[in-house]
């Protein structure tokens, strides 16, 4: 089904208001359960949106923008999963795939303004210089009100204006590339899961995955509260232990400090 | 000491109220230059300008001092500018006060990266993942909630800063190490599930023994290793090559696909 100018039009407006809450980080109606949702909403197909929502979010799961480091976009990975999933009929871990290069393209442009965002600092200094806070606080939200405006052109653009390219694309793939990219949507939250290890494994906490990682071999459940709960639980036994520890220390180094003082003053006599 | 102290106006429950809300503006003018620095200052000017009424000069330099590189966790920040308003309102030192938010916004940011980025969002990722990919509204409904409640708790975060002052922030700080390992240990566990969970590698290859017997590679050799040995190993080797190799996410998101749609021409996956 073609997407209708209208839809393009409803899709770009939903693009500016998720672009600016990525740029703020506020409301997380930037991640990809949020724009799957809307966008499929938007399109008159809810489920797909939804579905699609639940494959994209994890796909991103551990491309965050973390200490000012910019992701591939979630947002125009939602969009364009469901787009793309909903105009051609293919499925939605295949169209995650295919909706890679809109987030990556997206992802530089994002980039580019970090660096050319720069040029409104020294017009900044001045405004408080003089002490014209209200236009500095003008020059604070310009960014922003940029950042919104590249979104709804490169949202529009890419669902309404590219869409029978990507169509007559995508219908001529033989079925062996889009078997391909359906494998691909789903090891690709391997390459997330991967990133959050990145940050956050040590040797000390191997066990700890490899524990959450038998109980969800094994534990047949819809969802993946039991391994959170069992998460939560050892958290708090270490939690706990540590605290203790710390004391444990403290004391130690109390201890250690009244003898030293206590042979200081022997030496004194 | 004392005199150097000047009397400032008071800020009221309110207006601490309205910094934890101003804070979603921290990311406004993100640039390369000083990252958070401009989104910051104008979330903190209408503090600012309370505590200094009618002094419009150290207002300015109030101001000016805050306009320096600052980066850190968005969920923190309202914590540190809480903070931040106490000093100014019982007129520390301007050294001391710079001293300090420059001192405190990287370990915080750690922190709260740990909690928001590595702990909560894989959670409520994975929970209501499973959700959305029955196509149930529960997913995207409950992703919300959560993350409307995230944003509402920037207040009781602002009001902490501003009530705790030095002493209770030197506290966390003290704390902050074990907060975060049992973040960690919660964190790891979840990720374990996750992979077991959600990173889908099947091998389709039979092979053929006898005319009328094969043998499934997929059930009858890797699943009766172990379940999932496949997405374990292969996020391992993503790990690896992001750690050690210094990979780029981008690059290892591509050769995922290049490797998918590789064995799915050859008819292995």
């Amino acid at each position: 089904m073609a997407v209708t100018l209208t839809q393009g039009i409803l899709i770009a407006i939903f693009a500016i208001i998720a672009g600016i809450d990525f740029w703020l980080e506020g409301f997380y109606i930037f991640r990809p359960m949020i724009v799957c949702t809307v966008t499929g909403f938007l399109l008159g197909d809810l489920k797909l949106g939804i579905i699609a929502g639940g494959l994209t979010e994890l796909a991103f799961a551990g491309l965050t923008p973390v200490g000012g480091t910019q992701p591939p976009n979630p947002i125009m990975a939602g969009i364009m999963t469901v787009v793309i999933a909903h105009t051609t009929g293919h499925s939605p871990a295949t169209a995650i795939g295919l909706s890679l290069p809109f987030s990556i393209l997206m992802q530089y442009i994002i980039l580019f303004c970090y660096s050319i965002f720069s040029v409104f600092t020294k017009k900044a200094d001045e405004y408080v210089a003089k002490g014209e806070f209200r236009k500095f606080g003008m020059i604070v939200l310009l960014p922003t009100v940029l950042v919104a405006l590249l979104y709804s052109a490169f949202s529009f653009l890419s669902v309404y204006g590219a869409q029978n390219l990507m169509k007559t694309l995508v219908n001529s793939m033989p079925t062996w590339l889009s078997h391909g990219f359906t494998i691909a949507g789903g090891i690709l939250p391997a390459v997330g899961f991967g990133l959050l290890l990145k940050s956050m494994l040590k040797v000390k906490y191997v066990p700890y995955l490899l524990l959450g990682f038998t109980a969800a071999c094994f534990i047949k459940f819809g969802n993946l509260m039991p391994v959170a709960i069992i998460g939560a639980s050892l958290a708090w036994i270490e939690y706990g232990r540590e605290k203790k520890e710390q004391e444990v220390n403290k004391k130690f180094k109390n201890m250690e400090k009244s003898l030293e003082n206590v042979g200081g003053e022997e030496d004194g006599i | 000491m004392e005199s150097e102290k000047k009397a400032r106006n008071k800020l009221s429950r309110r207006d601490i109220t309205k910094l934890g809300l101003l804070s979603l503006f921290n990311q406004s003018g993100m640039n390369y230059q000083r990252m958070q620095a401009d989104g910051w200052t104008f979330a903190m000017i209408p503090s600012l300008k309370k505590v200094y009424g009618d002094d419009k000069k150290g207002l300015i330099e109030a101001v000016k001092s805050n306009l320096q590189f600052i980066n850190t966790n968005n969920y923190a920040a309202p914590l540190l500018m809480g903070l931040e308003a106490s000093l100014e309102e019982n007129g520390e030192e301007r050294s001391t006060i710079d001293g300090l938010r420059v001192a405190l916004f990287g370990p915080i940011a750690g922190i709260g990266d740990a909690i928001t980025w590595y702990t909560i969002l894989p959670i409520v990722a994975g929970v209501t993942a499973s959700f959305a990919k029955q196509g149930s509204i529960l997913g995207p409904l409950v992703f919300f909630i959560v993350y409307l409640a995230m944003f509402l708790a920037r207040i009781p975060i602002a009001h902490l800063g501003y009530s705790a002052g030095t002493k209770a922030i030197s506290k966390i700080h003290e704390n902050s190490a074990i907060v975060a390992h049992a973040a960690s240990v919660l964190g790891c566990t979840v990720i374990g599930g996750l992979i077991a969970t959600y990173v889908q590698i099947d091998v389709v290859t039979k092979i053929q023994v006898t005319s009328s017997h094969t043998i499934s590679i997929q059930k009858e050799f890797f699943d009766n290793i172990f379940p999932n040995i496949l997405p374990l190993g292969y996020t391992f080797l993503l790990y690896w090559l992001l750690k050690k190799k210094n990979v780029n996410p981008v690059t290892l998101i591509i050769l995922t696909f290049l490797l998918s749609i590789l064995f799915s021409w050859m008819g292995v996956l």
